[in-house]
């Protein structure tokens, strides 16, 4: 059986710090594209970490909570994409084929996450910035959609050398970035057909939930609710 | 347009696009003959050491070979070579355990930022006129000889070199260096960095006053790992946080629990949880050992400190106090921290003994679970590695605080003769109003061996600068984060990019031109050859089991990123003595009446920028700030019932202006935060900071009051107060891909 790669994201030990998401940055050669188109919405961030405050001073809980491309088994941005860029892997990723994205952004508007990021521009790397960019992945030009790959360069890379000696796979061998820099270690990856695997342990306990799961999108991000003090006055 | 036109502009597009056709205007360029033996697309993994903030974090660089545009022998041509594509977490360091902050990433970005200083520059308009032109090093070094030579001196008045706070043999280098020619070492740093170790992963109840240890604070990456330990680390056992702040920070938004307090009341706080815990008999009496001693009116109970009193002042109810109180005496080991702005008001040194009381009363002192500090380094030939705080220049080698600095060139108002930077920014660092900003321009003779031009070096007259980190040899010997000893050590992981030089290397070469004495003390050619020296001698203290010889023991070190100890214990503070004076509690002091300012103002450490040095890095600026989401830009934290009684909406330009200036920011509206209280990240604001940091936001260090924590040199950067008033419209930069109310499933449990 292929491998079906996922993600266990607990917020109970996520404290914001967003390592993960300059840590996307450096992996994916993510351009950035400056205040003036920041301000227009235009700034491309594969994940982010979403902030919430609940409450009124001073009773104000805050939460956060990393937002990536859930991986989606019944992914809303697949079947609208006319020319196939979006479509479904073996290993059950969301791939998006670059030379085949002609720019309608459809799958942006179906994507129920805010997920997938438009080239509005021709990225630029002021030089020697340009020496920053990692070999193993493509850029993007205009007209072309982005988004979280998981790493897919670090999961062919791992699958590769699995084969070459020979084995399979181990868990916990292969690492996207974010979940590589993670300092409180809340994000877990893995392979989710083997049930024995991290990420499929932590996925089947009951504090996880999918985000906007309702929408019966399947993804394959699983989030581990944020707990509380269980303790007592005098445990 | 018409037809015609149209069909020229195709005609002109083709015309170029045939030219370009002929060849990348690169291929003109020489090729140079390749240094190192690489294969292309095979990834090597060096061994670093992060330097953008003082944790000292262990990190692994992944080299590629690449083609790069470099100048040789001042001919540009392309070189094909080692270039660093990633930074990632040493995961054999014992400090981050393979893992990294937001900001560690940056330092690739450092190496290939377009406004690098790219050779060694002469002044040559007036001063901080930024008109320089290229010399050689050959000239550069001559001019810092000939500068060097004679001072001090009766006719020639005094020198100083000011760094950002340094260690290990790197340290050893500047402090003996100032110390031979009769200098002195000052350390800058607008946050403190903090000592103590805290095992937070073993902790079952922890209680913050103000640190952002999450954040920014001490050895952020080193906490964040046992925090998630402590968190869901152990199976069935999970710790309770609570922060006591007046604003949720990066760090209290974590916490279990955000009680807001007065600023300035934290050490009021920590005596009425240890008053509870006293009057309860929660624990045995006589734990706090000899701590209690050290503070008024302990073995009488606190009587002043009882919860009731105290609730006015401090804005915590009374119940709340003593419910923490019971939890904490109820759940060890339980640990208490204070830093940032709890130990930036004018009473910091009253609150901290008040919190080591309470951690002493706790138990937490030495023991798991607790706080502790780095073990010393056990080497008798220590000179070499030890760091050595605290000494001033006088009496021997060492640095002092750039506080000491100020007071000297201000009591005196007399500018050193030869000033030398390197790594600080004291300008950007430093109020509008204070005297030493001017006395620092008014120096004699000033040298930066900064990478950048910056608010400070932009006053240089002369430019030396220093190889990116990841282009040189780097070491550090760490006095906190980690209950091991810790010795990085890293060679450069890539060649130079640029005519540039590391700073120790240069210092080395100054001393073995001047001579005498200097040339002594630092008999070392180069600082990968200091570096050995000083290795060998902790191979004859430590190294012996580990490995073959001082040579093996070198070269495993190079390989692993450093060398740490394995079987030690951390040691504990040092007990409390008991002084001629207890600490008796002191009312914290304001600058400006509560009448003219209104609010209190609360600067603080920026989740990207940390104190500003790192603003002008693209990754940093374009990542949202996490509790806000405001990229390329700043902002300033109101209350948000405040804000609609002045009626300000959020993104509204709002001026603040304490009695020693003005800032003009865009406002954030915000629950976050008690209603008299303004806030605002320290970081932007840079009138001079390369292309992607200057003149974008507000610095609001520029308006702090000149006041200092009472017994200390330090600057109270939280005693300021503000009035504020809205200016008119303006701008929030915000990433607005965020949703606006919590997902129903992910509410609190």
């Amino acid at each position: 059986m292929p491998h079906q790669w996922g993600m266990v994201i607990d917020l109970d030990r996520c404290t914001g710090c967003e390592a993960c998401v300059v840590a996307c940055h450096a992996e994916n050669n993510i351009s950035t594209v400056g205040e003036d188109q920041a301000a227009r919405g235009r700034a491309k961030h594969w994940i982010r970490v979403e902030r919430y405050f609940e409450g009124e001073f001073p009773d104000v809980k805050t939460k956060f909570m990393p937002v990536l491309c859930q991986q989606c088994d019944a992914a809303p941005c697949e079947p609208v994409c006319p020319t196939f860029a979006s479509y479904h892997t073996i290993e059950g990723l969301n791939g998006q084929v670059y030379n085949r994205c002609i720019g309608t952004r459809y799958c942006a508007n179906a994507c129920p996450y805010s997920v997938r990021f438009f080239n509005w521009y021709n990225p630029e790397w002021e030089k020697p910035l340009n020496l920053q960019l990692n070999p193993d992945v493509s850029l993007r030009e205009v007209g072309v959609m982005e988004k979280c790959t998981f790493c897919v360069q670090r999961i062919k890379a791992g699958e590769i050398q699995a084969e070459a000696e020979k084995r399979e796979v181990k868990d916990g061998e292969i690492q996207p970035a974010c979940v590589q820099s993670c300092p409180t270690k809340a994000m877990v990856f893995g392979d989710l057909s083997d049930p024995d695997s991290e990420v499929s342990r932590l996925a089947r306990g009951n504090r996880g939930i999918k985000l906007l799961g309702e929408l019966g999108t399947l993804p394959k991000v699983t989030y581990l609710q944020k707990d509380s003090w269980h303790g007592s006055e005098n445990a | 347009m018409q037809r015609r036109d149209f069909i020229k502009i195709t005609a002109a597009g083709g015309a170029a696009a045939a030219l370009e056709g002929c060849g990348n205007p690169d291929h003109h360029l020489i090729r140079f003959i390749p240094e190192e033996d690489l294969l292309p697309g095979i990834a090597t993994w060096k061994p670093s050491i992060c330097t953008l903030c003082p944790a000292g974090c262990g990190t692994l660089v992944r080299v590629m070979q690449g083609e790069a545009e470099v100048i040789r022998n001042g001919q540009l041509g392309i070189l094909k070579m080692g270039l660093a594509k990633k930074i990632e977490g040493n995961p054999a360091h014992p400090i981050n355990q393979g893992k990294l902050c937001p900001r560690g990433h940056g330092e690739l970005q450092v190496t290939y930022h377009p406004d690098r200083i790219k050779a060694p520059l002469q002044r040559t308009g007036e001063r901080g006129s930024g008109q320089f032109k290229e010399i050689t090093w050959d000239e550069a070094i001559k001019q810092l000889v000939s500068q060097l030579s004679g001072v001090p001196g009766p006719s020639r008045g005094w020198w100083a070199i000011i760094t950002s706070p340094l260690r290990g043999q790197r340290k050893t280098i500047v402090d003996e260096f100032a110390y031979a020619l009769h200098g002195g070492h000052f350390e800058f740093e607008f946050f403190d960095s903090a000592l103590p170790a805290v095992d937070l992963g073993q902790a079952n109840y922890f209680i913050s006053f103000g640190a952002d240890f999450l954040g920014t604070w001490n050895s952020p990456v080193a906490q964040s790992i046992s925090y998630g330990h402590m968190r869901k680390g152990r199976p069935g056992q999970r710790g309770k946080f609570v922060h006591f702040e007046s604003r949720i920070s990066q760090t209290a938004a974590s916490a279990d629990e955000w009680i807001p307090s007065r600023p300035g009341m934290d050490g009021v706080l920590a005596l009425s949880l240890a008053h509870v815990i006293l009057r309860d008999k929660l624990r045995p009496a006589g734990s706090a050992g000899g701590a209690a001693a050290s503070i008024d009116g302990w073995t009488q109970g606190l009587p002043d400190f009882a919860p009731e009193k105290i609730e006015k002042q401090t804005g915590v109810p009374a119940a709340t106090i003593t419910r923490i109180a019971h939890e904490s005496a109820a759940n060890p080991p339980a640990v208490v921290l204070i830093g940032d702005s709890a130990a930036a008001h004018t009473n910091a040194v009253f609150s901290a003994r008040a919190v080591s009381a309470l951690n002493a009363l706790l138990g937490s002192v030495g023991k798991p679970g607790g706080i502790a500090f780095s073990p010393a380094l056990p080497m008798r030939g220590s000179q070499l590695l030890q760091p050595k705080s605290n000494l001033s220049h006088m009496e021997g080698p060492g640095s002092a605080s750039f506080a000491m600095f100020r007071d000297m060139v201000t009591s005196t108002s007399k500018a050193p003769q030869v000033l030398l930077l390197h790594n600080a920014n004291p300008v950007f660092g430093s109020a509008q109003g204070s005297q030493v900003r001017d006395l620092i321009a008014k120096s004699g003779f000033i040298a930066s061996f900064s990478r950048f031009i910056d608010e400070t070096s932009a006053l240089a007259d002369l430019i030396l600068p220093d190889h990116s980190p990841l282009e040189s040899w780097l070491d550090d010997a760490l006095e906190s984060g980690s209950a091991q000893t810790v010795v990085s050590l890293a060679p450069p992981a890539m060649a130079p990019l640029h005519n540039t030089r590391s700073m120790p290397d240069v210092l080395l070469d100054v001393a073995q031109q001047l001579g005498g004495d200097v040339a002594k003390r630092l008999p070392w050619k180069t600082y990968d050859e200091a570096l050995k020296a000083s290795f060998s001698e902790l191979y004859k203290e430590k190294g012996t089991k580990n490995a073959k010889d001082a040579d093996d023991f070198w070269s495993k070190a190079q390989e692993q990123g450093g060398w740490w100890s394995t079987d030690e214990k951390p040691s504990a503070p040092a007990s409390a003595k008991a002084t001629a004076s207890p600490a008796k509690y002191a009312e914290p002091q304001f600058d400006g009446s509560a009448n003219d300012f209104p609010f209190y103002f609360l600067p603080f450490a920026s989740q990207m920028f940390y104190d500003g040095s790192l603003a002008h890095l693209p990754w940093m600026q374009e990542a949202p700030d996490p509790l806000s989401s405001v990229m390329w830009g700043t902002w300033v934290e109101i209350n948000n019932r405040t804000a609609e009684k002045l009626g300000v909406k959020m993104g509204d330009t709002l001026a603040v202006a304490s009695a020693h200036g003005t800032l003009q920011a865009p406002a954030l509206v915000t629950p976050a935060i008690a209603p008299d209280v303004i806030a605002m990240p320290v970081g932007q604001g840079h009138t001079n900071y390369t292309r992607y940091a200057s003149n974008r936001g507000a610095n609001p260090i520029s308006i702090l009051a000149p006041m200092s924590v009472a017994g200390t040199d330090s600057l109270a950067w939280a005693a300021t107060r503000v009035k504020i008033s809205r200016v008119g419209e303006g701008r929030l930069v915000m990433f607005g891909a965020s949703m606006e109310e919590t997902p129903k499933d992910l509410k609190h449990r």
